[in-house]
């Protein structure tokens, strides 16, 4: 963009020459001289780059501000998506997600450790032909043995290097695991119990505990809590150190076996106080934020800071509690569907950094119908939908959310969105909120908990997995009390198809039948879905071929400083 | 005076142990357990057991606070929940790093408040002591989170004379004395304001009182310069309660600074309790409380001491 802009010799030799009127010669010297002063003035508030480089180019460092501390960076005991996007520029798995591409539906799944794999007829054995000479950071080789090594951790109770803790995050991963076969060093067969279609899919996630690989060399000496404080994995980008409440440095990998990134070093900052990240973007002192608060955005891009948003396999919603006697007539759950402006809420509230959700399903992932037909706001129509029910004077009701946590963008300004349109057709609801880890207990132990009843409750997360629907919706998830299921195990209306959607193998067919899925719960409506988060972020104009690609973590090799 | 001393350390020791039962209780008392907030959504009544039980959680609370306390006596704290590091190893650089904010704002303490105050003090109803006492008003009544703020944005934004976050340059390739005075300079402020307000009006009013004194009247009509008699007998005399308050104030300058450091990312034991009280790191948020609190109790005692000093009665008491 900057190139074959005239200089102001070039016009004064055009002029002398009789190429250029005198009128057009002062015009565009003074357009030069404007341009000039602009850059300058930017210049001094750090806002321009400094040299007008024609593409990507190597060094320097990236620091980065995070809403929270990060967890623990061992990855296969450490959830949250914060952490993660430190830890994924260290770890790396069998298969991937392709994080290079922005403008496509879903991640497209891509060879990493593994350069091939292929699936047995009866789709239990999954083989994976490794990639040679592949090295972790402390120089031991990447084999068949690491990855039985790192498998074992996490799922072979019997295994020496076994962690409880490192079990308990990647549940959903491993759940069929029968057992890893290592015929020769290059080959690694994972063999299930029962067929699960979105293995693979499974594979590639990070939220909570990952199927990426760590140095068994690293594993037997730091143990399996020291691991933490020496990450070792084979990934583009190594540890340098972490200072607790301060900084994570990781630096450029020399001996990576795939493509170089450009950035000599990342520091992550965790930076709690919204006000201060984005202050500290603006005086030059990080180069990126995560969770701009929606009301600096404007001002910040009026600035010259570019946001960075995009679909992202996220979904912000309330379940019912369906042994409250209010929810149990579906006409009720399809009223209150119906009389939420969602996209009032996404534009005037959210300022643009999220969309109306539709359906339960988390966008990004192969199942999503974008075009997907949720119930339309009609709040006339949801006040008969009441009446019918014999709801025509409305109820009272509890429904609670957090003040504040991951993902969880504004909840209460939110929450008060729902109970103003709710209380339009009757409901008088009533808003409970906890702090983040208050709520999480609350959550866990249901909406029918005898300590805290409540009509309804919300949660925001997702996956490019369409099996998260499952994890949301299936009873069998749910334990007495409790578990991830939404509905504390009390709505059984998808379980048949979400067990058949399971077991299937082609993901086109698959695809199909989740659809079915989130069609029949839009129809039971055990939930109401609200938003879909963009994910925004905030760079600073120095930073270069960052792809903000429909996940919620990203691929640090392809940026650069300019 | 010996007697004195032995006294009023032999209190520390049940003051520290009750602060521990109370945190502890505390932290037991509020919803929310930390095996729950480190699995998050995805979490199952059998995942939630087995993290609560790796991490020792599922012993009844008062085996935990026992084996804690054995620990504490031998000087181990025991190891961070959310992080999984020693304690020890997590608390004392924040707290070092709390220590330097601290003083830092109690330099601006002291030269703000004892300037203000004894030209106050010395100059009742001149216009320096009405714009003064009428700001000074104000400041101590100004939340700290919300001042931190508006110098962030007025000092390191629109001016660019100090950077807005941290506690070094996180670019710059090592650690240097000038580039932290350079980054205290706005959080120390912060943090100081409400203390140098309260101490500026504590001084001009124990001025007053001593300039009132008739020995005060007496070194006058002895000729004595006015330099002397403020300096050398008035400040003697109105010491007494400047250092009790000023005692006082070092620690809630160490409370105060918990906003401070949450609202400029300073890497100090109260962001450290902020980000662990969020995370129910009960070992860490157990080990900062106590450690802040022997210091509170510490710096009461040495200012005691001190007073005791400059003032026979108290000793005698």
């Amino acid at each position: 963009m900057e190139e074959d802009r005239p200089t102001f010799e070039t016009l004064e030799a055009a002029f002398i020459e009789g190429r250029l009127s005198r009128r057009d010669f002062l015009r565009r010297s003074a357009r030069i001289g404007a341009t000039a002063a602009a850059m300058s003035l930017l210049g001094s508030l750090g806002l321009t780059t400094k040299a007008r480089a024609q593409g990507p180019k190597k060094g320097g460092t990236l620091v980065i501000a995070k809403e929270s501390e990060l967890d623990i960076l061992d990855p296969h005991s450490a959830g949250g998506w914060v952490t993660w996007r430190v830890s994924k520029q260290m770890h790396e798995g069998l298969i991937d997600e392709d994080l290079t591409q922005a403008d496509v539906p879903y991640p497209k799944l891509i060879p990493k450790l593994a350069t091939s794999w292929d699936i047995s007829k009866d789709s239990l054995t999954y083989t994976f032909k490794l990639r040679k000479g592949v090295k972790f950071h402390d120089g031991t080789p990447f084999d068949a043995a690491a990855v039985k090594y790192n498998i074992d951790r996490c799922a072979a109770k019997d295994a020496p290097q076994f962690y409880p803790r490192a079990n308990a995050y990647t549940t959903w991963i491993w759940q069929f695991l029968k057992e890893v076969k290592t015929p020769d060093e290059g080959t690694v067969q994972i063999v299930l119990r029962e067929p699960y279609g979105d293995f693979l899919r499974q594979l590639v996630q990070g939220g909570g505990g990952a199927a990426v690989f760590i140095s068994p060399t690293a594993l037997k000496k730091y143990g399996n809590e020291g691991i933490a404080e020496h990450p070792t994995g084979t990934g583009p980008f190594r540890f340098v150190e972490r200072v607790r409440g301060e900084k994570v440095v990781t630096e450029r990998n020399p001996n990576y076996w795939g493509t170089q990134p450009y950035l000599d070093r990342i520091i992550d900052r965790p930076m709690p106080e919204p006000a201060a990240r984005m202050t500290a973007l603006q005086a030059g002192e990080v180069d990126m934020i995560y969770v701009p608060h929606p009301d600096g955005i404007a001002d910040l891009k009026a600035k010259g800071f570019k946001l960075e948003q995009g679909p992202a396999p996220h979904v912000w919603y309330f379940a019912f509690n369906l042994r409250d006697k209010n929810y149990q007539d579906i006409r009720v759950r399809r009223a209150i569907n119906m009389a939420i402006d969602r996209e009032g809420m996404a534009k005037q509230l959210l300022k643009g950094t999220a969309v109306a959700a539709r359906g339960l399903q988390a966008p990004c992932c192969p199942s999503y119908d974008p075009n997907f037909k949720d119930y339309p706001y009609d709040p006339a129509q949801a006040k008969k939908l009441m009446a019918e029910a014999g709801f025509a004077n409305g109820f009272d009701t509890v429904w609670q959310t957090s003040v504040d946590g991951s993902g969880q963008l504004i909840p209460v300004p939110m929450a008060e969105w729902i109970q103003r349109d709710l209380a339009k057709i009757g409901i008088r609801m009533k808003l409970r909120t906890y702090e983040w880890i208050t709520y999480i207990g609350y959550w866990i132990k249901g909406m029918d908990d005898a300590s805290n009843k409540v009509g309804s409750q919300q949660m925001s997360w997702g996956m490019t997995s369409d099996y998260w629907i499952d994890i949301v919706t299936n009873s069998s998830h749910i334990a007495p009390a409790g578990g991830a299921g939404q509905n504390g195990g009390y709505y059984t209306g998808a379980d048949a198809m979400l067990n058949q959607a399971r077991g299937e193998m082609d993901e086109g067919k698959r695809a199909a039948l989740y659809r079915k899925i989130n069609q029949k719960i839009k129809e039971d409506a055990p939930a109401v879905p609200i938003i879909n988060d963009l994910a925004p972020l905030m760079l600073s104009p120095k930073v270069k071929g960052f792809v903000h690609a429909p996940e919620e973590w990203y691929d640090m090799t392809t940026v650069w400083l300019g | 005076m010996i007697k004195f001393l032995v006294y009023r350390v032999a209190t520390i020791v049940p003051v520290l142990f009750g602060v521990s039962i109370v945190v502890f209780l505390m932290m037991k008392l509020i919803p929310g357990d930390p095996a729950e907030a480190l699995l998050g959504p995805a979490a199952t009544t059998e995942k939630i057991e087995m993290v609560r039980k790796s991490l020792g959680l599922d012993q009844p609370f008062y085996v935990q606070y026992f084996r804690w306390l054995w620990k504490v006596l031998q000087g181990d704290f025991g190891s961070s929940i959310a992080v999984n590091v020693p304690v020890a190893q997590l608390v004392w650089p924040k707290f070092w790093n709390t220590v330097l904010l601290t003083a830092g704002s109690l330099v601006i303490c002291i030269v703000v408040g004892l300037g203000v105050g004894i030209v106050s003090g010395t100059r009742q109803y001149s216009w320096f002591d009405r714009i003064s006492m009428s700001l000074t008003l104000i400041v101590a009544n100004t939340p700290a989170f919300w001042l931190g703020l508006i110098l962030m944005v007025v000092m390191a934004l629109y001016l660019g004379w100090f950077p807005a976050t941290g506690m070094y340059s996180m670019r710059a390739s090592s650690k240097t004395w000038g580039d932290l005075i350079h980054h205290m300079v706005l959080p120390a402020i912060t943090t100081a304001s409400v203390s140098a307000a309260i101490i500026a009006r504590l001084v001009r009013s124990s001025f007053l009182d001593v300039i009132r004194k008739h020995y005060i009247t007496a070194l006058r009509a002895k000729g004595l310069s006015e330099r002397d008699i403020i300096l050398r007998h008035g400040m003697k005399n109105a010491m007494p309660p400047i250092i009790n308050i000023v005692g006082l104030q070092v620690g809630y300058l160490m409370g105060g600074a918990l906003f401070t450091e949450v609202v400029f990312s300073w890497p100090g034991i109260g962001l450290q309790i902020y980000s662990s009280i969020v995370a129910r790191d009960l070992p860490v948020v157990q080990a900062a409380v106590l450690v802040t609190t022997f210091v509170f109790v510490l710096v009461n005692l040495g200012t005691d001491i001190v007073v005791a000093a400059l003032d026979p009665r108290i000793r005698r008491a």
